[in-house]
C-alpha cells in the first residue's frame, strides 16, 4: 500500500514535472515574441522547414525525420503575418489549455479560434496550424491538451492511475469492460500502474477487435489488444510506445493483408513522414505479424482483387527506403505479384474462431523469431 | 453675265438650304434646338477668339408658353462680349444665307454665318417670328434690329431698327424656333459641360427652360494664341481650286469703255485733254511706274492699235492672240474686224502676254502656296513633266488634270504649316480635366503636328483616372476644333483606336474610373457627315490618335502599378494594425507578464508608408504628367 502511494505519488510528480516543462517551454517561445515587440522589432522566429525537400530516413532512429534547413517566420512578412497570428494564438490557447488541464480536439481548436477573431478558414488551415506549433516546440499536440477525435480503443489487464482534473489518483483497471476503453485524453495522459500481459497486440479492426475480447485473447495469450481503428491515431501511437517502453512489453501488428495493412504497420513501426517533425511516435520494435501477402497463398484466404490504387500504392512504398529490405520488401512484391488482397475477416471462411484458434498463435510464436 | 451671277448668289442658297435642312442638322425640333445652340455659341466663342478677348457666353432657352407639351416654340438667345457686328452688315450677315467673313484657311469651329443663318431660317419658317440682333460694337452705342429673312430672294427685310446706348460690346442673337427640351435638353448640358472642358478661357452660363442655371467660369486667363491665314498646301488641293487659283491670278483684258478711258485719263493726269497717240505713249512712259495693272494693259493695247483715246472709244477688242502674236478688234466706225501685228520684242508685248497667260508655273507654285520655294518648284516642275517657265494661263485641261494629279504625288514638299492651327495645349488642357474630374492621375500630350492630304492637323489628348470619375470607362469625350462631338459615336474614328485597345495590358481592369479626352485640330476635319458628328478614319489622324492614346495609356498604367503598390502597402499597414495588437495580446499572456509590450514603434514605422499611398498619388505623378 505504501509502495504503491509512494509510486503514485512519483507519478503525479512526473506528470507535474512534464507540465512545467511544457508551460516552461511555451513561456519561453512567447517572452522572445515579447521582447522583440517590446524592442521595437517585428517578431520572428524559426521552425523546422517541413517540405518534401526536408523531411529524411534517419537509418539509426528508424524514422522519418526533419533534416537541419529552417524557415525564418517573421511578422514583417505581410504574407505570414496571418498564419504568424494564428500560431500565436495557438500557443496561447494551448498554454491555457495545458495550465488548467482541459483538454481539447482539433475541432474544439478551430471553434475556439473564432472567440478570438483569429479567422481559420477551415479546420484544415487550424490543423496545419497545429503541426506547425509541434514542429516549432517539438511536442506532440496530445501535450498541449489538443486531441483528435478517438476512435481506438484498448482492452486488457492494465492499471492505470488517472492524471486529468478531477479523476487525480483514481486508477482503473482496462479488462472491466468488455467493449474496450476508447484511448482519449485521459487514457492518454494517464500513468501506466503495472500489466500481467507479456505482450501488445494492436489489430486494425474494430470487429475483429470484438472477437478477440470475446475469445478472451488477453487472458489466453496475455495480452492487451489494441484497436487501431485503421491508421494508429497518434494518440495510440504514443500509447503503444508507452506500453512497450514504460511496461517493457512487445508490439505485433495485425492488419488487413493488403498494403494499406502492411504501411499501418509501418506507420507504428517508424512513424509517419507527416510527424517527421516528432518523435517519441514509433515503437521501433513492433512487429507486422500478418496478414502477409504470402498467408494468402499458405493459408489460402479468399481474396479480392487489389485495385488500381492498390498497386500504385505498391509501387509508392517501393521507393520508401524503409521497404528496401525484409519482409516489407517481400511482401510488397507478393502482393504485386498476386495482384490480390484479403481481409482479416477472410479467415472466417475455417469458422469464426479460426483467427484466433489457429493463425494468432503461428503468428505469436512466429513474433518470437522476427 | 454678271446679272445672272447675282440671282444664283442670292435666291438658291436659301431655298436651298429651306430645301435640305437636314442636311446641316434641322431634321426634327430635337435635333434642331440642339444644333442652334451649337451654331450661335461657336459663333460667339469664335468671335471672341478672333480679337483675343475673353470669351463670356451667355446661353438662355425660354418656352414661349410653359404649358404646352413639347415640341414647341422656345426662344433661344445667345448673348457675347465679342466685337459686335458693324451696323452696315447686319441685315446681310443675320438675313441672308453664306455671308459671312469667315472665309480663308485657318482653323475655326465653322463657317461663319452659314449654320446661324440656317438656325435663322429655321426658327422664322417654324414660328414666323423675326432674328432679334443687338450689336455693339464701340460699347457705347448698341443697334437692335428686327429681321425676317425673305427665302426667294436671299434678302434680308428688316422689321425695326433702333438705338440706345449701352455700357458693353458685344452680340446678342435671339430666335424663336420650335424645339422640344425635353428629349434636346440632356445633349445641350452635355454640349455646354463639354464646351466648357475645352474652351477653359471662356466662362459660359446656361438658363434652361426649367429655371436651372449651369454655369461654367472660366478657369484659365490666357486665349490659346490665334491661328494665322495661310495659303494652302499642294497636297490639299483639286483640280478645281487650281483653276480658282488661276483665274484669280490672271487678270483679263479690261473692258475698254468710256469709264475705263477716263479712269486711264486721270491716272495720266490728261483729264480733259486730248492728246495724240505719241504724246501718250511718252506721257505714259513717265508715269509708268505709278500706274495699275489695268491701265498698263490698256497702255501696252494701246502701243499696236496705234490710236488715241477717241479712236479708242470706238473700238472693241476681240481677241489677243498671243502665239500668233496678232490682236484681233472690231471697229465700230466701218463695223469691220481688223487685225494688227504685236511686235514680240516690244516690253508691252511681255506686259500682255503675263497679263492673258499667268504666272509662270514656278512663280505661281512659290507665290500661291505655303511651303514650297524656287528650287522645290523647279524640281516639280521636272518631276510633274512640265517647263518651270510654262504660263498657267496656257494650260490645257488635260494639263492641268496632270498638274493636280503631280502635285497629289510628290513628295518633296514640305509638311504642311501648322500655324494656322489653335490647338488648345497642354496646359489649359490638364487644367481643365483636373477641374471637372478632380483626377487621382491625369496626363496630357499635344502631338507634332502632321498632315492628311494637305490638311495640316494636331492631335491633342488627356487622359485621367479616378476621382470623380464615373466606373465604367473608358469614357470618351471627343473634339474637332473645340467643338464637343456628341452623336454617332459608334463610327468615329477616336472610338475605333480606343476600342482597339488592350487596357488589360496598361494594367486597368474591370469596370474602371477613367476618361480620354481626345481634340483633332485641322483646317478641315475629315467629318463622316454633314452633321459634324464624326470624323473619318483618315489613316494619318488614326496614327495620330493611336500614338498620343499609346503614350498616354503607357503613364497611366504606370500610375496603375504605382497605385497597385500604394494599395497593397495600405492594404499591410492594415493587416499589421490588426494583427500585431493580437501578436502581443497572445505573448503578453503566454510569457506570464502582465503588460502588454509597447508594438506602437513597429506600427508607427508603419505609419507614412499609408499617408504616402493615401494622399500624395497625385502628387507624385506631377512630376511625369507636366512635361
Amino acid at each position: 500500500m505504501k509502495a504503491s502511494e509512494k509510486k503514485a505519488k512519483e507519478i503525479s510528480k512526473k506528470a507535474q514535472e512534464k507540465q512545467k516543462t511544457i508551460l516552461e517551454s511555451l513561456k519561453n517561445h512567447g517572452a522572445k515574441i515579447y521582447e522583440d515587440l517590446e524592442n521595437g522589432q517585428f517578431p520572428k522566429f524559426s521552425i523546422p522547414s517541413r517540405s518534401v525537400g526536408n523531411i529524411v530516413y534517419d537509418k539509426k532512429l528508424r524514422q522519418y525525420i526533419l533534416g537541419n534547413s529552417t524557415a525564418l517566420r517573421s511578422a514583417k512578412n505581410s504574407a505570414q503575418l496571418r498564419s504568424f497570428t494564428q500560431l500565436m494564438w495557438l500557443a496561447f490557447f494551448a498554454n491555457r489549455l495545458t495550465q488548467e488541464k482541459k483538454s481539447s480536439t482539433l475541432r474544439d481548436v478551430y471553434y475556439s479560434s473564432q472567440a478570438f477573431a483569429i479567422e481559420f478558414d477551415d479546420q484544415s488551415e487550424s490543423d496545419n496550424i497545429i503541426v506547425d506549433l509541434e514542429a516549432v516546440t517539438s511536442r506532440p499536440r496530445e501535450d498541449f491538451h489538443i486531441f483528435p477525435e478517438e476512435r481506438s480503443s484498448i482492452f486488457g489487464d492494465l492499471n492505470i492511475e488517472y492524471t486529468i482534473p478531477g479523476y487525480e489518483g483514481k486508477t482503473m483497471n482496462l479488462s472491466n469492460h468488455p467493449d474496450g476503453y476508447s484511448i482519449g485524453p485521459s487514457l492518454t495522459t494517464a500513468e501506466l500502474v503495472d500489466t500481467s500481459a507479456e505482450i501488445v497486440i494492436a489489430i486494425e479492426k474494430g470487429g475483429l477487435f470484438t472477437r478477440f475480447v470475446e475469445e478472451q485473447v488477453d487472458k489466453k495469450f496475455k495480452s492487451i489488444i489494441i484497436n487501431t481503428g485503421g491508421q494508429a491515431p497518434r494518440s495510440t501511437r504514443t500509447l503503444l510506445k508507452r506500453l512497450h517502453d514504460e511496461m517493457g512489453l512487445p508490439v505485433i501488428i495485425l492488419t488487413d493483408g493488403d498494403v494499406y495493412g502492411e504501411h499501418i504497420a509501418m506507420v507504428i513501426k517508424s512513424g509517419s513522414a507527416n510527424a517527421a517533425h516528432l518523435r517519441e511516435l514509433t515503437v521501433p520494435d513492433a512487429k507486422w505479424v500478418g496478414v502477409w501477402a504470402t498467408d494468402i497463398e499458405k493459408y489460402k484466404l479468399p481474396t479480392i482483387p487489389m485495385t488500381e490504387s492498390d498497386i500504385k500504392r505498391c509501387y509508392d512504398l517501393q521507393k520508401d527506403p524503409r521497404y528496401e529490405s525484409g519482409i516489407w520488401k517481400k511482401e510488397l512484391e507478393v502482393f504485386l505479384r498476386l495482384k490480390r488482397k484479403a481481409e482479416l475477416e477472410a479467415f472466417a471462411k475455417y469458422g469464426l474462431t479460426n483467427i484466433t484458434d489457429k493463425y494468432l498463435p503461428q503468428k505469436l510464436e512466429l513474433a518470437k523469431s522476427l | 453675265m454678271s446679272s445672272i451671277k447675282e440671282k444664283f448668289n442670292q435666291i438658291s442658297p436659301s431655298e436651298f438650304f429651306y430645301s435640305n435642312r437636314d442636311l446641316a442638322g434641322f431634321s426634327n425640333p430635337t435635333r434642331s434646338l440642339y444644333t442652334a445652340v451649337r451654331e450661335f455659341v461657336e459663333n460667339a466663342l469664335d468671335a471672341c477668339d478672333q480679337k483675343g478677348i475673353l470669351p463670356d457666353v451667355h446661353l438662355t432657352i425660354k418656352a414661349v408658353d410653359p404649358d404646352k407639351p413639347d415640341p414647341k416654340p422656345y426662344i433661344l438667345t445667345v448673348k457675347d462680349n465679342g466685337p459686335g457686328v458693324d451696323t452696315k452688315h447686319i441685315p446681310l450677315a443675320f438675313g441672308t444665307v453664306l455671308y459671312g467673313s469667315k472665309f480663308g484657311l485657318k482653323q475655326a469651329r465653322g463657317m461663319f454665318g452659314l449654320g446661324a443663318t440656317m438656325a435663322i431660317l429655321y426658327g422664322q419658317i417654324t414660328t414666323n417670328k423675326p432674328v432679334i440682333v443687338k450689336s455693339s460694337t464701340d460699347g457705347k452705342i448698341q443697334d437692335q434690329f428686327e429681321i425676317l429673312l425673305d427665302i426667294q430672294k436671299n434678302k434680308p427685310v428688316i422689321q425695326k431698327h433702333t438705338t440706345k446706348e449701352i455700357s458693353k460690346k458685344g452680340l446678342s442673337v435671339s430666335i424663336c424656333l420650335e424645339g422640344d427640351y425635353s428629349k434636346a435638353g440632356n445633349k445641350i448640358r452635355d454640349y455646354v459641360y463639354e464646351t466648357s472642358l475645352i474652351t477653359p478661357y471662356a466662362t459660359i452660363t446656361f438658363d434652361d427652360p426649367k429655371g436651372q442655371k449651369f454655369h461654367h467660369p472660366r478657369f484659365v486667363k490666357e486665349i490659346p494664341p490665334p491661328p494665322t491665314i495661310i495659303r494652302p498646301h499642294p497636297h490639299g488641293i483639286d483640280v478645281e481650286r487650281i483653276r480658282r487659283m488661276i483665274v484669280e491670278s490672271q487678270f483679263e483684258i479690261p473692258t475698254i469703255d468710256d469709264v475705263m478711258i477716263e479712269k486711264v485719263r486721270k491716272d495720266l493726269g490728261l483729264s480733259k485733254q486730248n492728246l495724240s497717240f505719241t504724246a501718250i505713249m511718252t506721257k505714259a512712259k513717265k508715269k509708268w511706274k505709278n500706274l495699275s495693272r489695268q491701265v498698263r494693259v490698256v497702255i501696252a493695247l494701246l502701243s499696236f492699235l496705234k490710236m488715241d483715246f477717241e479712236k479708242l472709244s470706238k473700238i472693241r477688242i476681240e481677241d489677243l492672240d498671243v502665239p500668233n502674236k496678232k490682236l484681233h478688234y472690231w471697229d465700230f466706225g466701218d463695223s469691220q474686224s481688223k487685225t494688227v501685228d504685236m511686235d514680240p520684242e516690244s516690253q508691252y508685248y511681255k506686259q500682255l502676254t503675263n497679263t492673258v497667260q499667268g504666272e509662270p508655273l514656278t512663280t505661281f507654285l512659290t507665290k500661291r502656296f505655303q511651303r514650297v520655294g524656287p528650287t522645290t518648284a523647279v524640281k516639280f516642275a521636272e518631276f510633274a513633266k512640265f517647263k518651270p517657265e510654262k504660263r498657267m494661263g496656257t494650260l490645257t485641261n488635260q494639263e492641268l488634270v496632270n498638274l493636280s494629279d503631280s502635285l497629289q504625288k510628290f513628295d518633296d514638299f514640305m509638311a504642311p504649316d501648322s500655324s494656322c492651327l489653335a490647338p488648345l495645349g497642354e496646359s489649359p488642357l490638364e487644367k481643365g480635366i483636373k477641374k471637372f474630374f478632380n483626377p487621382d492621375f491625369v496626363a496630357v500630350v499635344q502631338r507634332p503636328a502632321s498632315a492628311y492630304s494637305g490638311f495640316p492637323f494636331i492631335v491633342e489628348m488627356g487622359i485621367a483616372y479616378g476621382g470623380d470619375i464615373k466606373s465604367g470607362g473608358p469614357h470618351v469625350y471627343r473634339y474637332a476644333n473645340r467643338i464637343p462631338l456628341l452623336y454617332d459615336e459608334g463610327s468615329d474614328v477616336v472610338l475605333k483606336v480606343v476600342n482597339d485597345t488592350d487596357w488589360g495590358r496598361y494594367k486597368v481592369k474591370g469596370e474602371p474610373p477613367f476618361i480620354i479626352v481626345s481634340h483633332i485640330c485641322s483646317t478641315r476635319i475629315p467629318y463622316k457627315t454633314a452633321g459634324k458628328e464624326n470624323v473619318a478614319d483618315r489613316q494619318e489622324i488614326e496614327r495620330e490618335l493611336r500614338l498620343a492614346l499609346q503614350f498616354l495609356s503607357r503613364k497611366l498604367a504606370a500610375f496603375m502599378s504605382k497605385k497597385g503598390q500604394a494599395e497593397m502597402a495600405k492594404k499591410r499597414a492594415n493587416l499589421y494594425a490588426k494583427y500585431i495588437p493580437m501578436i502581443a495580446e497572445f505573448c503578453t499572456e503566454l510569457a506570464g507578464k502582465k503588460k502588454e509590450p509597447n508594438y506602437k514603434k513597429i506600427l508607427d514605422e508603419l505609419e507614412p508608408v499609408e499617408v504616402k499611398s493615401e494622399e500624395k498619388p497625385v502628387e507624385e505623378e506631377k512630376p511625369i504628367e507636366s512635361k
